[in-house]
């Protein structure tokens, strides 16, 4: 393949394309486009951190300034954790708008992560959302397919094919040559968004805890570069194959309406179908009952706890809780409290695996899909995917168990032992151990988080743009010149 | 010369590939539907069976105190499905079916979600509202772009001309074929998941399928209008690809950031915190200004006092809690009102797109949008101010709980009502349909015959 006639090519291309005026206007529109989404995605993101700054320095300070009072009741009162946006986030919105960002943190209990944007929206949402990463994936595409369809068909059609191909040129150089002048339009409009995102990103003061970012961006451009150069290539080589450039634009469109439409949600009715998962009635009863199954600490005479306390009376040589040395009702608090968030983890554990394997589903066909393939490597890379979101999910629970934990060490051994009620004297500890508990933040998972998770996807993009380049390479006797 | 166009359409693979495809596509939509009845309906069945045996088991263990047991006992209510709703999920698969609440302050109680795969709602179900909205019109523009631009294309133009029946009827002979082909097989598959959905047929189901007859009228009028400009396929195709992408992604997707621009709801986190508050601050605090407040609230009950000297009473208890739903109930106001806005703008808005116009009708009338959610969460409030006052004074007497009737506790269910409005249901999507054949009419007018020569 020689490089000054994949040079001469592409510039025809580009030349070319961009000469028509439809072209141009396209090019404006979405850069406009483009330009709305990130600054708006942008906005949003700052919006949100401020909100969740506001209200989060608020639930600090009022844990803070709790006056002197029981630590049980501290750990009632508990916490308010908020899921920070990703500084990446307002390049692909993925899946943020549909979880949670929310959660009250108390003793003995899960509560749901509530008040997600879709929770808070009617039906528009379900049309999509407008954001860069939505653009470049779905829409874009269908530009290049139109720019591209009758690349080479075209020139059948005209019989200049022919003309090209006794002077020399071989069909992998003609078809290379020619996707990458209709990559390097595609670039007038990927190229500035990316610049701009990279000042956005600059921009943002979250940056400075999350330089991580900046790498993942990095990756994120190669990968959108990868995915243009795949829809590219794709678009020349069925021009190239059809025989009318009519068949070839019908093709190129039913491959985009299939792997953008119809693929993604048959392989969600798939997963469903395969993996049934518990609805939360389901979950709560079976955590319920196996937490009644292993003992109730509201409970004398229930067999766990009984054996619990008879084994205490019987280390410390006395013959009543009220005479041990440490408060013996924190002490039942922090062994209810263990059992209960062990027996929740290992459901919720449990439930993630299924949603993990329901989204194997649809995430196993990115290997026949690209659009499936970049669709989840930029949510996983701008932190809007499940993996980001159960991260929170994980980091708040552990904090609520910290908490809870922590309170009933202070009951343990603060609180002296025959107090009744939690109001009296020596019922009381001071504020100031409030503020030796440390505030809720919320970090960001590593990047060999997100390369484990989204590997899958990596390698269908890998496997996607060499399979290509193997069949224009490999197959070149099969094309028609006429 | 129908019977002829008739063969010619027929005997067409690629449309009748087509029709079968939008079939098919239909029959697995209403599996979906079907299937998310079913899961609804088990959801419902479930809560029901465990709300009596939490009961039960709650008044043999929690057998001292009622107020105590009234801190355990959970009463449900379930926002009632309609069978049309599996034609139209909208927002139920993200809002939940039941709601259980103990008679405690509800705020902390009421924005409960169900557990869902976030991933699934990104993607959005395969209901029958998609296939509709997304699958239909792209199958009405396969069939339409080339209406005219095909004969042209393999020279029958000029035969066509020299016909004695006039070009424009044949065209239109031509298009009426293909609007009753489409239409027979909507109207079949409404048939189907009537019987396989077991909807009733009432003013909703009816105004359903209107809504579906007028959306897809508004795309035949849509590409009858793109082909009556008389251009060359592939111009036409990409003309009415454009309208299909800005219709289905573009417009609503703009429209839905503008709208939570307008109107952000930073409300919703100032209602946790207010209520959480409002609640737990109350224990470090003297307890009249508490009950005092309470009996402000609920005079009714100035009869009950917190016993002199006492550490704790379920009195003072219920009124701390009852403090929690009071203190937020400014922020909870708000973000009603707010949610209501949003409703209401995205409702207007929607008059002038097909698309949002189109999804919106039928997730009214399947009782699947924000507006019936608003309504449950209100019918909640009800429901559990009803329950409050029902049991506190049973609690401030402590009342004996083998003397209560527990088993007169059932789910409870609310039925929305449905409305329909029918000038804003047809009007809107129809008076579109108008100009656009009006519009493709005045096209048609200038002689055919000067196009004969245009490739």
């Amino acid at each position: 393949m020689r490089f000054s006639v994949l040079r001469i090519l592409s510039r025809q291309v580009y030349r070319s394309t961009i000469k028509k005026r439809s072209t141009l206007w396209l090019i404006g529109i979405f850069n406009l486009m483009l330009l709305f989404a990130v600054v708006s995605g942008y906005q949003i993101l700052t919006t949100q951190q401020q909100i969740v700054d506001e209200y989060s320095h608020q639930v600090r300070h009022r844990w803070e300034k709790s006056p002197d009072k029981h630590p049980h009741r501290m750990a009632h009162y508990g916490y308010v954790a908020f899921r920070q946006k990703f500084p990446l986030s307002f390049f692909d919105f993925g899946m943020d708008s549909y979880v949670g960002n929310a959660v009250f943190l108390e003793a003995h209990r899960q509560n749901t992560v509530n008040f997600s944007e879709a929770s808070l929206s009617n039906g528009l949402l379900r049309f999509g959302e407008i954001s860069a990463g939505l653009i470049l994936q779905l829409l874009l595409p269908l530009v290049i397919f139109f720019w591209g369809f009758d690349l080479i068909s075209a020139e059948r059609e005209n019989g200049t094919l022919r003309i090209l191909l006794t002077q020399g040129i071989s069909w992998p150089e003609l078809i290379i040559g020619k996707c990458l002048g209709l990559f390097s339009v595609s670039l007038t409009i990927f190229a500035p968004v990316a610049v701009i995102s990279l000042i956005l990103l600059f921009c943002n003061e979250a940056i400075s805890e999350n330089w991580q970012a900046l790498g993942y961006f990095a990756i994120l451009v190669v990968a959108y570069l990868v995915y243009l150069l795949i829809v590219s290539l794709l678009a020349v080589f069925v021009s190239a194959k059809s025989n009318t450039s009519k068949s070839a634009l019908t093709k190129l469109i039913g491959f985009w309406l299939f792997f953008t439409l119809i693929l993604p949600k048959i392989s969600l009715v798939a997963g469903q179908s395969l993996y049934p998962s518990p609805s939360k009635i389901e979950f709560d009863t079976a955590v319920e009952q196996e937490l009644l199954a292993l003992g109730d600490s509201h409970n004398p005479n229930d067999p766990h706890f009984k054996a619990l306390k008879d084994s205490l009376l019987q280390a410390y040589g006395v013959d009543s809780t009220h005479k041990l040395p440490f408060n013996y009702g924190g002490y039942v608090m922090r062994e209810g409290e263990r059992l209960s968030a062990e027996t929740y983890k290992r459901h919720q554990t449990k439930l993630v695996a299924i949603y993990q394997k329901q989204q194997n589903v649809v995430r196993l066909t990115a290997l026949c899909n690209p659009f499936m393939a970049i669709k989840n490597l930029s949510m996983a890379l701008s932190g809007t995917d499940y993996a980001t979101y159960h991260d929170f999910e994980n980091q708040a629970e552990a904090y609520r168990y910290k908490l809870a934990q922590t309170m009933n060490e202070l009951q343990i051994k603060l609180i002296s032992n025959p107090t009744k009620g939690s109001s009296g004297k020596q019922a009381i500890i001071s504020q100031k151990h409030w503020a030796e508990f440390p505030d809720f933040s919320h970090h960001f998972p590593t990047f060999v988080h997100v390369f484990q998770q989204e590997k899958l996807a990596i390698f269908s993009l890998i496997i996607w743009i060499s399979g290509l380049y193997f069949l224009v390479t490999l197959s070149s006797k099969h094309f028609k010149a006429f | 010369m129908t019977g002829l166009l008739i063969k010619n359409f027929v005997r067409s693979k690629g449309l009748m590939t087509g029709l079968l495809l939008l079939f098919l596509s239909g029959l697995i939509s209403l599996n979906v539907g079907k299937h998310f009845l079913e899961k609804n309906q088990q959801i419902i069945q479930q809560t029901a069976h465990f709300q009596q045996e939490n009961i039960d088991r709650n008044v043999k263990y929690v057998n001292k105190e009622i107020g105590l047991l009234l801190y355990y006992v959970r009463f449900g209510l379930a926002n009632d499905t309609p069978n049309l709703a599996g034609l139209s999920i909208g927002q139920r698969d993200i809002n939940p079916a039941v709601l259980s609440v103990t008679i405690r302050n509800l705020e902390e109680q009421k924005y409960t979600t169900d557990l869902m795969n976030p991933m699934y709602q990104l993607i959005g179900n395969l209901d029958f509202s998609f296939v509709l909205i997304y699958f239909f019109p792209l199958i009405i523009i396969a069939f339409c772009f080339n209406l005219i631009s095909e004969e042209k294309e393999e020279g029958t133009w000029s035969l066509v001309l020299s016909q004695a029946i006039s070009p424009l009827k044949m065209l239109r002979l031509k298009l009426c074929i293909r609007y009753v082909s489409v239409l027979t097989v909507l109207l079949l598959l409404l048939v189907i998941a009537k019987f396989y959905l077991a909807i009733p047929v009432d003013n909703a189901f009816v105004a359903f399928g209107l809504t579906a007859i007028l959306y897809i009228s508004f795309w035949f009028s849509m590409s009858w209008l793109i082909v009556s400009f008389h251009r060359d396929s592939s111009y036409n195709a990409l003309l009415l690809l454009i309208v299909w992408v800005l219709l289905t992604i573009v417009i609503p997707a703009s429209i839905n950031a503008a709208i939570v621009h307008t109107y952000p709801i930073p409300e919703a986190f100032g209602t946790v915190l207010e209520s959480r508050e409002g609640y737990h601050s109350k224990w470090d605090q003297p307890k009249e200004p508490t009950i005092q407040k309470f009996q402000k609230h609920y005079p009714q009950f100035n009869r009950y006092k917190h016993p002199e000297g006492q550490d704790y009473s379920w009195l003072w208890y219920y009124a701390m809690q009852q403090m929690g739903d009071d203190e937020a109930a400014v922020h909870a106001t708000d973000l009603k009102t707010k949610l209501r806005k949003r409703e209401t703008a995205s409702s207007i808005i929607g008059l002038f797109v097909p698309t949002i116009h189109t999804q919106q009708n039928f997730n009214h009338l399947s009782q699947s949008d924000m507006a019936n959610h608003l309504n449950f969460i209100e019918e909640v409030e009800k429901f559990h101010e009803q329950k409050r006052l029902y049991f506190y004074p049973k609690i401030f007497t402590d009342f004996a709980i083998a003397d209560e009737n527990w088993k007169a506790f059932p789910l409870a269910y609310f039925q929305d009502k449905v409305s329909v409005s029918w000038s804003s249901v047809l009007i809107p999507v129809f008076s579109i349909c108008v100009i656009c054949v009006v519009w493709a009419g005045i096209n048609f007018r200038r002689p055919l015959e000067r196009n004969v020569h245009y490739q």
